[in-house]
């Protein structure tokens, strides 16, 4: 028992100082600004919109900055956070230590995670004070159309925005794992967001395969389902925000998150199982 | 031999990669119970990609704009670019372009409503134009042009239709190309019919079916069609039920209907029988 709170706290304390060694990092607050400002200029391009509500294409805008910009963010804080140890020579000394690889990884992930949280809180709070604004405003200007109150559910931009960031966690934890068998910071990088891509639009093949006969192409894209998560499961923003009740059930979100945690767990593994034969 | 072989670097990387996909695989099909059905849930609330249309599209840099929200901002500066092409009267990145904006985002109707315009109204004149103008091309080929460009727009309208089917505003458009550029009055009647029957249809569908009617010289239809609209229709100066009957007066006259046959807007209210002028009985 003794043994699983020093792990514990050994963990604890590599988060710590990976998420410090992080926010300190002038990349994280230059696309956190980034993304705030192209949040907070929606209403502009709101101009070139063609039929979607305003209130929606903030929606729309909001979110897909969250997950562009989060996305980029995962991948690239994770990977340097873990080089800059292996390059300092640092995770040498770390690791000298009474420290399994496998709680090194884990306070990195963790680390990284919690710096993506601090991205999505960021981003989100923006998103529903933005939409908060162009509502009260519009209520003031056409009262008739806001009988029934407000039209935005508040409580689901910060929703989505979890769902997110457990998307985050996946994709932080397939960063670990693809660094954990990479030398360098490109390769890593390149790599990881070519797994991005695959996780999020796998879901195409599959659908454009499953009306298919059984043959070799059909049990490729089978497998390809299996081995790699379905990111566009996290894509829940149509359903959200407008609407007389949330289109999400409990049941589902549970499922959601469920899935999120079970894949970042076992990418973890995976990735340790390849770092614990590792020569540093 | 043979252990030496299993020791060799190369085949320890396979084995490693082959247990990774072993193990994903094996945690793919642990995970399909909970994934499949919060997946149904997901799937029904978005718009639908069509791995056809997109074809094209995957070179222009679109993945990103596949990627997330930002699929709206992205069509919406396709459009605008579209709009370009429009003028430099391309028609072939024109065609691409539709597709490619409705694809990513067939949420507004505004798209499809516009492109079908282009396609079934501008197209054909561009196409006559390069042929030699309106002059020198003959009635029959312009005709063969007009017939082609609209199926392209019906097309397209009909695509529309799977992502809007209570939009009446697509049906109506269906009907205009039939009324507007292939003077087909009876399939255009059909159209505004079938358009002026769904949810928040505008008023004047319906009385545009029935002067389509009346084009093909079917007046005892419209007749009969304009005495049930006059019923059907509510108290709304929006339905214009003067204009209803102005017109089912104008029939009865053509129609020469006895004066006691002829339509009563409420029956049971006295007086409202149309009485005849002194000069109509003269």
């Amino acid at each position: 028992m003794s043994s699983a709170v020093e792990s514990f706290n050994r963990i604890r304390l590599i988060a710590g100082n990976t998420f410090l060694e992080a926010v300190r990092q002038k990349f994280f607050n230059s696309l956190l600004l980034i993304s705030i400002a192209l949040l907070a200029s929606s209403t502009f391009f709101q101009q070139f919109d063609f039929g979607t509500s305003e209130l929606k294409f903030i929606t729309d805008f909001g979110f897909g900055a969250l997950f562009f910009f989060g996305s980029i963010l995962s991948i690239t804080a994770t990977t340097q956070l873990f080089f800059n140890e292996i390059e300092n020579r640092t995770a040498l000394t770390m690791l000298a230590k009474p420290i399994y690889k496998l709680e090194f990884l884990a306070g990195k992930f963790l680390g990284a995670h919690l710096l993506m949280l601090c991205f999505t809180v960021v981003i989100s709070v923006v998103l529903a004070g933005m939409l908060f604004w162009r509502e009260t405003e519009l209520m003031a200007h056409l009262g008739d159309e806001f009988t029934g109150g407000r039209l935005i559910r508040y409580g689901d931009v910060f929703l989505f925005g979890f769902l997110q960031w457990m998307k985050f966690g996946i994709l932080a934890a397939i960063t670990l794992f693809v660094a954990s068998f990479s030398n360098t910071n490109l390769y890593t990088i390149v790599v990881s967001f070519f797994m991005l891509i695959i996780c999020q639009l796998q879901y195409i093949a599959r659908d454009a395969y499953s009306s298919l006969e059984v043959g070799i192409g059909s049990w490729l894209v089978q497998v390809l389902g299996l081995v790699f998560p379905n990111f566009q499961l996290f894509n829940v923003g149509e359903q959200l925000v407008f609407g007389v009740k949330s289109g999400l059930s409990v049941v589902t979100t549970l499922q959601i998150t469920g899935y999120g945690l079970v894949y970042t767990v076992a990418f973890i593994l995976l990735a340790q199982l390849n770092f614990g034969r590792r020569e540093i | 031999m043979s252990v030496e072989i299993l020791e060799h670097p190369v085949v320890i990387r396979a084995r490693r990669i082959v247990v990774t996909l072993v193990l994903l695989v094996l945690l793919g099909l642990v995970m399909r119970p909970v994934e499949a059905p919060a997946w149904q849930v997901v799937k029904e609330g978005q718009a639908e990609l069509n791995l056809d249309e997109l074809e094209g599209a995957l070179g222009q840099g679109l993945v990103v704009g596949v990627l997330g929200g930002f699929r709206t901002i992205m069509a919406d500066f396709l459009w605008i670019r579209m709009n370009t092409i429009w003028q430099r009267r391309d028609r072939v990145k024109l065609d691409a372009m539709i597709r490619l904006v409705t694809t990513l985002d067939p949420r507004p109707e505004f798209f499809w409503i516009n492109s079908s315009r282009m396609v079934a109204y501008d197209v054909p004149n561009w196409r006559i134009q390069e042929e030699g103008g309106y002059d020198a091309v003959s009635d029959a080929r312009q005709m063969e042009l007009n017939v082609e460009q609209a199926e392209q727009a019906f097309h397209l309208l009909d695509r529309a239709r799977e992502f809007h089917p209570d939009n009446p505003k697509l049906v109506l458009e269906t009907g205009q190309i039939y009324l507007n550029r292939l003077k087909d009055y009876s399939n255009a009647a059909d159209w505004f019919l079938k358009a002026s029957e769904m949810p928040n249809a505008p008023y004047y569908a319906a009385r545009i079916h029935a002067q389509l009617l009346r084009q093909q010289g079917k007046d005892r239809e419209a007749y009969a069609f304009l005495k049930q609209l006059y019923l059907d229709l509510p108290d709304d100066p929006y339905a214009q039920k003067g204009t209803v009957m102005e017109r089912i007066r104008n029939l009865e006259d053509e129609l020469k209907v006895p004066y006691l046959m002829r339509f009563q807007a409420n029956p049971l209210a006295p007086g409202v029988i149309p009485q005849p002028s002194a000069f109509q009985i003269e």
